[in-house]
Order: structure tokens, then C-alpha cells, then sequence
């Protein structure tokens, strides 16, 4: 036997410990605002110097380190079922999204409406939430 | 997969919190092991195990079996 420790052998998160949640949802929603505040300044022309353009431009993938970094030391602590509603969820995300673009491929080949690129890449963490959503419901 | 998980825990006065603390998972882990949503793995069925002070086959039965 490898080890005899439960902090060891269950993935170590402290129960109640919802701290995590918040750190990694607040990274979310940090990443989404500063994504959304790029792309409104460099729409609007507000930065007309391009290579400060470039910087802004450059903000929401630094801060995207941050944000994988905070998700995969969540993922580290986490008991095991946090980590299998995770899983789920991230199937929910990357499966379920490539599913949707490409059937909508198809269907933008027939006639319908081209949909931008950024819209069709949302269709993933708006899966990945629900993903999240059902996981949490299935094993309230 | 049947267990003792809940009578155990009242033997012993333990909130599932409790539980959840000496085994360091969370409480909805705890609470869906109980209810057999979710199967532990077996180390974490060893820590219960161990938690407990009693082997797993005594705290964990196939339920087919019955």
C-alpha cells in the first residue's frame, strides 16, 4: 500500500473549503472583464500608438496564465468527485462545443449565418458552466 | 455499492462535516459515498476504512450480492 494518509489518498481538499471556488471563479471573471475591456479599447481606436495597442492586446493572455495556473492548483486540492464534476464538465465544454461547430458548419454551408469565430469559441465555457451546473445538481 | 457510512457516523455522534474533515473531503463527497451516488476510490475507501477502525468489506458490500 502506497500510503496510509487520507490527505494523501483523497486528493487533500479541507471539506468546506470553498475559498477555491471563489479564487478561481473571481480569476474567471477577471479574465472576462479584462478580455472584454481589451477588445473594447482596440475596437474603439483609443490606443491609436500601435505598440501600446499591442500591449493591450497582449493583457487577457498574461492574465490567462494566471487564471490556469489558479484552475490547475483547484484541480490539485480537489477531493475526487470535485475533480469528476470537473471532468465531466470539461467533456461538457470541449466535446460538446466541437460538436455544435462543426454541425453549424455544415448548416453555414447550406445558407445560414456566418457566426464570428469569438461566438462559436464562447459556445465552450458557456457548456463548460453548465457542465458545472449539472455536476453540482447530479451530486447536490 | 452499499455501506455503513451513516450508521457508523451515528455511532460515533459525527456530523458529516465532521466526517468530511478527518477524511479531508469535501461534505458532498461524503454525503453522495452515503447516499451510493458515488462510488469511492479505493483509496479513499481505505481512509474510511481506517477512519473508522474497521476493514472495508465491513463497511462497504456489493449490493447485487444481497
Amino acid at each position: 500500500m502506497a500510503s496510509t494518509e487520507p490527505e494523501q489518498a483523497c486528493g487533500g481538499s479541507p471539506p468546506g473549503s470553498s475559498r477555491r471556488d471563489i479564487i478561481v471563479a473571481a480569476y474567471c471573471l477577471g479574465w472576462a472583464l479584462c478580455f472584454t475591456g481589451a477588445m473594447q479599447v482596440i475596437k474603439s481606436g483609443l490606443v491609436t500608438h500601435r505598440p501600446i495597442a499591442w500591449v493591450v492586446a497582449a493583457v487577457p493572455s498574461i492574465a490567462s496564465i494566471w487564471m490556469l495556473v489558479a484552475y490547475t492548483r483547484y484541480l490539485r486540492e480537489a477531493d475526487e468527485l470535485q475533480r469528476l464534476i470537473q471532468l465531466q464538465a470539461m467533456g461538457w465544454g470541449f466535446g460538446g462545443g466541437f460538436f455544435l461547430i462543426c454541425g453549424y458548419l455544415l448548416f453555414e454551408s447550406l445558407g445560414a449565418p456566418a457566426v464570428e469565430p469569438a461566438t462559436l469559441a464562447a459556445i465552450m465555457p458557456v457548456l463548460f458552466a453548465f457542465g458545472i451546473i449539472a455536476g453540482w445538481w447530479r451530486y447536490r | 455499492m452499499r455501506n455503513r457510512l451513516k450508521v457508523l457516523r451515528a455511532e460515533r455522534n459525527w456530523t458529516q462535516s465532521r466526517l468530511a474533515q478527518e477524511l479531508r473531503v469535501s461534505r458532498l463527497s461524503v454525503n453522495e459515498i452515503r447516499t451510493g451516488k458515488y462510488g469511492p476510490s479505493l483509496p479513499l475507501a481505505f481512509a474510511i476504512a481506517r477512519v473508522f477502525g474497521q476493514p472495508i468489506e465491513t463497511i462497504f458490500t456489493d449490493g447485487s450480492a444481497d
